[in-house]
Formats: C-alpha cells, sequence, structure tokens
C-alpha cells in the first residue's frame, strides 16, 4: 500500500490521544523512499506494533524480525488494514531507504503494512524516547535498550501497550489482541460466550482452569 | 481562591474542633473525600455507565504542568471512607458464572456449598466521578468505587463469608486519559480461589460485572476443618485494580480501597469481649485507615477543575485522597492502618514528629494483615534498632517505619502523652511541594511553623484536643502479647525467584523479567502441588544484572501469607546473610528486596487451585512484564501436565533464540 492508499481510509484518534505533540510528525522515509509523517500517516486512529533496529545488527534484530514475520502470518487478514507493523532504524544516520530495502527483502520481511523506517537521527531520537522510555536515565540513553520489545499502540483507543519478542507468540497475540478497538456489546457478548467454552473446556481436560 | 469554587462544593467547609461526633467524623469522610459524590451511591449502584458521567479535560490541556499548584497546608479535615454497606444483590450470586445476566466467565466458585450458605453480599461498581484533593483545588476526574475515591472500605468478619460484586461501568470507550476501562480486582492478600483472586489476565470489559467470592476464613482449611487455623487470621487488606499492562493507569486513577476483616481477637469495637485484644477498635474514630499515595495536578483549568497529571509519582503526597489535611485527636491512644498505594518507587519513611519536632514514639503491632507476636515499638531513641528504613545493614531514616508499595502496617499512637493544644506532625523523609512556584523553588511554612521539620516533609498533621465524655474511654494497655505465629513450614521443594533488569546489549534484552520470563496468562512458571509447603529464594541479587544500578523491587506473592527465614544482602561488597529487621519477622504479603539483595521465605498453598502471581508491586515494573503466574494445581496428574507446558514454552523461548521460525 503506497502513502496514498493508506490515507483514503479513515483512520479516527481517540479524542484523548495526544497525537502528534507526543509522537511527533517527523518525516521518515519507508524502504520504498515513500515521506511519511510519523503521526499522521502511521499512528493516527490506528493500530501497530512498533520495534526499534538497524540494518547491520547481528543480535537481537533479525531474530525479532523472524519473530515479526511469524507475527504477520498470524494477523496477515488485518495487516496494512487495521494494523500495521514498524520497524524503525536507530542508525538512520547508516541507514538509507535502501539498506533498509535490502535487509527487508533479505529477510521476506518486505510485506503490505510493514514498514521499515529511517529519517533524521535527531527524530528517531526523540520518537525513541517518547515511544520507549522508562524514565530512568541509564535505560532511556541506550539505544541497544529496547531491541527486544514491542511497543503496541492503538491510537483510536489511546492504547500504549507492549510485548516482549521472545515471549510465547500465543502472549504476543494477546497482548496484540489486548489492544484492540473497543468492541460493541454484541461483540462482547460473542467474545465472552466462546471464553466460557474455552474455560469450561480447560477445566474438563485439566481439572482447573490453565489458560486464556 | 474565587468564591464560585467553593459553591461547587458542598460541604466541604466543616466544622472542627470539639463538635465530631462518630457519625461526623463519617460524615466528613464522605464529603471531604468525595465532594460531589453522594453517600446513597453505596448502597443504589447505578448499573451501567451513563453519558451523564463526568468526563475528563483532555490531557493535552496539561501536560505542561510541571509543578503542582500550591496548597496552603492543614486547611481539610482529614477524610475517612465511609464503609460499604452490605446489601441484596439482583440477580442473587451463583455458583457457575451467571453470563446471561450479565457475569464475565469464569470457572465455578470454589468451595461454594461451603461458604455460601452464610454470606453477605456487596457491591463495588468501578465509574468516574471527581474528586477533590484539596480545598484550594477545584475537583479532578478520577475513576472510583462507587465513584468515589479511595473507595469505600469494606468491613468483614472472619466466618462470614462475602461476595463483593465488582461491576465496571467505566466509560466502555472513548475518554479514557490514562484508565483502560478493563478491570480485574485483586483482594490484596485475600485466601481464595484463583477465580475470585483478581488475576491480572482475568480482567473484564464495561458494562460487565464479576462476582469474587471471599470466604473470611482462615487458610488451613483442609488440615484443620471447620473455618480454618485461626494463627493465620488477617486484618488489614485492600483491593485494587489488577489489569495486565495497566495497573499502574487503573490505580492513578483510582481504583483502590481498604479491606478490614475482624474476628474475636479484633472484634472492631473496644468493649471488653472474649479473646479481645482491645486495641483501638472504632472504624473511622478510633482505627482509621491512612491511604498514603503520591500526584500531580495541572493547573486550574476554565471549567474549574484540577486534574491529575497522569503519570506515575508526583509532587503531592496524599492521605486518603487528601492534601497535608489535619486530624483532629482526643488525647487517647488511635490505631492508624497504613497502605501505600505507590504507585512506583515511593517508599514512605514514616516519622511522628513531637510538638517541638522531635521524633516520637508509633507502636507497630501488624506488618501487611498480620499481628506481631509483640508489639514493636519504632522511634529514634531506645527503639532505634526497630527501624525497617535499614540499607544492607544500615539504618538510613532513624526513627522510621518504612512503607514500601502495598505493604501495610497497623500502627498505635499514643496522644494520652500530649496535651490539649499540642500539634504532632506525621512525616516522610522525602520534600514535596507545598507552595513552590517557577520563581520560588522552595516552600515556605506556615507562619509560626516549627524550624526543624520542612513542611515539604510532612503528610498530615495531628491536633490533640480534650477527649470528650461522649467519645469512647482510652483503651488499656497494648496487650504484651497480640498472638501466636502458626509454625513455620517444613517445605516439599524448594524454587528460585529471580528479578532481573537485562543490562544493555545482552539477549533477549526485556528489561524486567522474573526468571527470564514475562507476563504470560497462559503459561506458569512454576507448579505446585495444592497442600505443599515451599521454601523460596525471591534474588534480587541476580547473575546478569548489572550490579549496582539493579533496582529495588518491593515483591508480592498472592494466596497465603509467608515467612522471612533469612534476609542477604551485600555489605561492603560481600553478599551475605543479615539480620531480618524486627517487622519482617512476622508474617509478610510483601517483601522489598533492594539491589543486591535476596530474601528466603516459607509458604503454604492450601485448600484452593488455580492460577495466583509473583510480581513486582512497584505498578511501573509490574505492568512493564515483572510479573509471572504460577499454578496450584490439585494432582500429580494435573502438575505433570502443568510441568510439560513449561517445559513447551522454555522450547519456544529457545527456539525464538537461535532464530528459528517456529511454526
Amino acid at each position: 500500500m503506497d502513502r496514498r492508499s493508506m490515507l483514503s481510509r479513515v483512520f479516527k484518534p481517540s479524542p484523548y490521544s495526544q497525537g502528534a505533540a507526543k509522537f511527533t510528525n517527523a518525516v521518515l522515509r519507508t524502504q520504498d523512499n515513500k515521506e511519511v509523517r510519523f503521526y499522521d500517516d502511521l499512528i493516527k486512529g490506528k493500530q501497530c506494533v512498533i520495534n526499534l533496529m538497524y540494518a547491520n545488527c547481528h543480535g537481537a534484530c533479525p531474530l525479532v524480525t523472524t519473530i515479526l514475520k511469524r507475527t504477520y502470518r498470524d494477523l496477515k487478514d488485518r495487516m496494512g488494514k487495521d494494523l500495521f507493523i514498524y520497524s524503525i532504524s536507530v542508525k538512520p544516520q547508516d541507514d538509507t531507504p535502501a539498506a533498509l530495502k535490502h535487509y527487508a527483502e533479505m529477510r521476506n520481511a518486505d510485506l503490505p503494512g510493514w514498514y521499515f523506517l529511517t529519517g533524521d537521527s535527531y527524530d528517531i531520537e526523540t520518537i525513541r524516547f517518547r515511544l520507549f522510555n522508562m524514565g530512568h536515565v541509564g535505560m532511556d540513553l541506550d539505544f541497544a535498550m529496547h531491541s527486544g520489545t514491542f511497543r503496541i499502540i492503538n491510537d483510536a483507543t489511546n492504547y500504549w501497550g507492549h510485548a516482549q519478542a521472545f515471549a510465547s507468540q500465543q502472549n504476543i497475540m494477546q497482548r496484540i489482541a489486548w489492544a484492540d478497538p473497543y468492541k460493541s456489546p454484541a461483540e462482547w457478548d460473542v467474545y465472552a460466550r466462546n471464553l466460557q467454552v474455552a474455560i469450561d473446556k480447560d477445566v474438563k481436560k485439566y481439572g482447573y482452569r490453565r489458560g486464556f | 481562591m474565587p468564591k464560585k469554587k467553593a459553591k461547587n462544593r458542598p460541604g466541604i467547609k466543616q466544622k472542627t474542633e470539639g463538635t465530631i461526633s462518630r457519625r461526623n467524623v463519617l460524615k466528613i469522610g464522605a464529603a471531604a473525600g468525595a465532594a460531589t459524590v453522594l453517600a446513597p451511591n453505596i448502597i443504589t449502584t447505578r448499573k451501567a455507565f451513563a453519558a451523564a458521567d463526568p468526563v475528563p479535560i483532555p490531557l493535552a490541556q496539561c501536560t505542561a504542568a510541571v509543578r503542582s499548584p500550591a496548597h496552603v497546608p492543614f486547611v481539610d479535615e482529614l477524610p475517612i471512607m465511609f464503609p460499604a454497606i452490605d446489601h441484596p444483590l439482583s440477580p442473587a450470586p451463583t455458583e457457575t458464572a451467571n453470563t446471561g445476566a450479565g457475569e464475565w466467565p469464569r470457572v465455578a466458585h470454589q468451595r461454594w456449598a461451603q461458604f455460601t450458605p452464610a454470606h453477605v453480599t456487596t457491591e463495588l461498581e468501578a465509574r468516574p466521578g471527581l474528586h477533590t484533593f484539596h480545598s484550594n483545588y477545584g475537583p479532578s476526574y478520577v475513576w472510583g468505587f462507587n465513584g468515589v475515591y479511595p473507595a469505600p472500605t469494606v468491613l468483614n468478619r472472619y466466618g462470614k463469608p462475602t461476595i463483593v460484586r465488582f461491576r465496571n461501568s467505566t466509560p466502555p470507550s472513548g475518554d479514557n486519559t490514562f484508565g483502560h476501562p478493563e478491570i480485574t480486582i485483586h483482594l490484596h492478600n485475600g485466601h481464595h480461589g484463583s477465580e475470585s483472586d483478581g488475576f491480572a489476565g482475568d480482567f473484564f470489559p464495561s458494562g460487565r460485572w464479576k462476582d469474587n467470592l471471599y470466604p473470611n476464613c482462615y487458610a488451613g482449611l483442609d488440615t484443620f476443618g471447620g473455618n480454618g487455623d485461626t494463627r493465620e487470621k488477617m486484618g488489614t487488606f485492600w483491593f485494587h485494580d489488577h489489569r495486565a499492562e495497566k495497573t499502574l493507569n487503573n490505580n492513578v486513577m483510582g481504583l483502590n480501597g481498604m479491606f478490614i476483616v475482624y474476628d474475636e481477637t479484633d472484634p472492631g469495637h473496644e468493649h471488653p469481649s472474649a479473646g479481645s485484644l482491645r486495641l483501638p477498635g472504632y472504624y473511622g474514630v478510633t482505627d482509621i485507615p491512612l491511604i498514603l499515595t503520591e500526584k500531580r495536578f495541572c493547573g486550574l483549568d476554565g471549567q474549574g477543575r484540577n486534574e491529575m497529571v497522569n503519570a506515575a509519582g508526583g509532587d503531592k503526597w496524599i492521605v486518603n485522597g487528601a492534601i497535608q489535611p489535619r486530624m483532629t485527636v482526643r488525647n487517647r491512644k488511635y490505631r492508624f492502618r497504613i497502605l501505600s498505594t505507590g504507585p512506583t518507587t515511593a517508599q514512605w519513611d514514616l516519622r511522628l514528629r513531637g510538638p517541638s519536632g522531635d521524633i516520637e514514639t508509633m507502636t507497630v503491632v501488624a506488618t501487611d494483615a498480620n499481628f506481631l507476636e509483640h508489639p514493636v515499638p519504632v522511634d529514634a531513641g531506645a527503639n532505634a534498632g526497630n527501624s525497617n528504613s535499614v540499607l544492607g545493614t544500615t539504618i538510613q531514616v532513624p526513627g522510621a517505619i518504612r512503607v514500601n508499595v502495598a505493604e501495610r502496617y497497623d500502627v498505635i499512637i499514643d496522644f494520652s502523652k500530649y496535651n490539649p493544644g499540642d500539634q504532632l506532625y506525621l512525616t516522610d523523609a522525602r520534600i514535596m511541594n507545598v507552595n513552590q512556584t517557577a520563581t520560588q523553588p522552595l516552600n515556605i511554612p506556615p507562619p509560626g511553623f516549627l524550624t526543624n521539620i520542612d513542611i515539604g516533609n510532612v503528610i498530615m498533621r495531628f491536633d490533640v484536643v480534650n477527649r470528650e465524655t461522649w467519645f469512647p474511654a482510652d483503651t488499656p494497655a497494648i496487650p504484651e502479647t497480640l498472638c501466636t505465629f502458626p509454625p513455620i513450614c517444613t517445605p516439599d521443594t524448594t524454587f528460585t525467584w529471580n528479578f532481573t533488569r537485562d543490562p544493555a546489549g545482552t539477549l533477549p534484552a526485556r528489561l524486567f523479567r522474573i526468571n527470564g520470563k514475562v507476563f504470560d496468562a497462559n503459561v506458569p512458571q512454576h507448579c505446585i502441588l495444592k497442600g505443599t509447603c515451599e521454601e523460596w529464594l525471591v534474588n534480587n541479587n541476580t547473575p546478569n544484572a548489572d550490579g549496582p544500578t539493579n533496582w529495588a523491587h518491593p515483591v508480592h506473592i498472592h494466596f497465603e501469607e509467608f515467612r522471612i527465614l533469612k534476609r542477604f544482602a551485600i555489605v561492603g561488597g560481600v553478599f551475605q546473610e543479615v539480620a531480618v529487621t524486627p517487622l519482617s519477622r512476622g508474617r509478610k504479603d510483601v517483601t522489598k528486596v533492594e539491589p543486591g539483595e535476596a530474601a528466603l521465605i516459607r509458604m503454604n498453598f492450601r485448600d484452593y487451585i488455580g492460577r495466583y502471581l509473583i510480581h513486582c508491586h512497584n505498578m511501573g515494573h509490574e505492568d512493564a512484564f515483572m510479573m509471572v503466574a504460577w499454578h496450584i494445581v490439585p494432582d500429580a496428574a494435573a502438575k505433570a501436565v502443568c510441568d510439560s507446558q513449561i517445559v513447551q514454552a522454555n522450547k519456544e523461548f529457545e527456539a525464538k533464540l537461535r532464530g528459528e521460525e517456529v511454526a
């Protein structure tokens, strides 16, 4: 999906989202060298999973990209429609759009709805701090600190969640679902009915409720 | 203060010295503690969020607030939360979830047949409200139980099971500033089924409700029969939201309150009665809850509001929802049930300062919810060694009782030692912002204030008056012996919980973890056979932590109380056993492990099965993954399945670390 078709959908932000004031509206570039504004084009009214990486990384980044690929596959129907993945380079000075394109293609991750982003290093440092800061200097000054963490945002509900890449896939899926748009009462009815069935099955099988 | 503001807050002008009857105390609590919320709500709760409910003022209007607006100290009377009244529920509670009527799915209540014949019921509805934290302030948007912050206090009795219907009427969408409209309520630290424990993954949405069955039994039902082992008595509980990822948010919004359970030794009155310790015991009159937290506020906005800045921490110390209140006390003994609701790094080093500013004696009778065997006086003189403000082996704040997040300390203060007209102060070691502004970086004390205390240290003031004839006479001396501890159990097995914060550059780079794992509602990290005892090492001296910058964690374990056998700390660079402080030798459910520290504890797992939690109670840390589940399983077969689930999850973890694409 290019920028124009992305914008053609109506994404309504929560009235209590702090918008560009929080996320910044920094101009970033995708792996296809398309210009995007961080809040207006990527965050506003959308649900997304955000991670930090850089192309020449031999530690967590490729592993995390693999995990995100699995996540993408599991949520393929929603990807690029109401759910997006943003992999933001924390070494933007090295990572040109072409370098990110190469990284994505090498890993079969150049997929619709998944953007590898680079830009001005000051802007990206600001975004990193706004999204991933723990309020502690030692952690926040170290750009490698958050390489295993996903930030899960749903700007339509002003939800800020997170997941750990190396947790179970079920856990990652659950945490993304925890940030899903609010359900209507009728949708909650269906959800609750299914949940009770699942709980009862669990109890019957194991003697106690283990999950969900 | 503009005139129209006072008009907006009926009941804020209270009568003061000499006119406070019990009824008035409760009324003042209701008025000052809830400003615009009327007492009848405690019984006739509405059934859903309504459009007429207050809405928050969008956050963007107060992000610039660096310092909270100034306040005048000791203007407001200490609010006291009114009790939640038992009342019938419609529809009546059922053993299995009444999903047709809106109850959230759960397993059937355990021990339903045993505990429901004689139960009482009440309802607490989480919904928006307006609360005025200080009479210099306009109201603030909060979420409270029955719209009130702090929540009404639940007063219960052992042997009288209770079902509390927690109803979620928070705004279902759109106008949540900081809270998240899905809740799960944990009673800290109740002994009850997992389905009533407020497990972090069991949250339910607005418009739904859930019945929590609190059996008000003593632990040890299976071995002791009847209502359990009376030596397992607990008293000062609290309840709060435990929603995974959003516990901090929803507690900052106001979803917490106190829950007191009485029994023969601690009957809730002061008359001589069989077995009674005769401690100060009239709730709200001589037995006073003190709920501590810290908050930050925005400046007065166009709608007359002072909204809370939605973040952890703050620059105003809050007690029972008020900033620097005063409390009129008679010259007799009082019991204070002190609770810290955090939310994050706040540790209260509480000291009682006398009329001349000297450090005076407070006597601790209970730690967390449990009586100590013998009262422990704390002061800076003869009893200086009893302070628990200890790092390694060094007392950091002489004379202080250190209250970490979620800990409770029941303290007796004897005001009969003072003269009418005397004023005493409860202080913290940290300094809050009283009247600092951008141009006035220091606090200015009120005229005539003591010169040896910083006004910013003061949490509240006690004003001593002569006891009137109608006010309850003083209670006898505090008994030398308060209880007999149950024996420390013999462990069937041992286990270690490592609390870690990954240093930079390590894999899997997960920041806060317990045993390398993050909170997963579906995968336990430990499986325990029902009816067994375990010895656990709660370890914050972890091999992959980056030394001195590892962080402090107030660790909470659900379900039963534990005993601390040994404490370890790094002293002079050497990790070694250090003394367990006198205030940590009793039964506990929270233990803070400082960087490089560890605690060896023992705990029983009796009577119930299901999913429970161990977590850091710094709500920022628990939301940022530092929480894991453990399961109590009914039999060996279930334990084998439970254990295999851990093995499976670990395999996936290892495969991910190898970069394999997991199917």
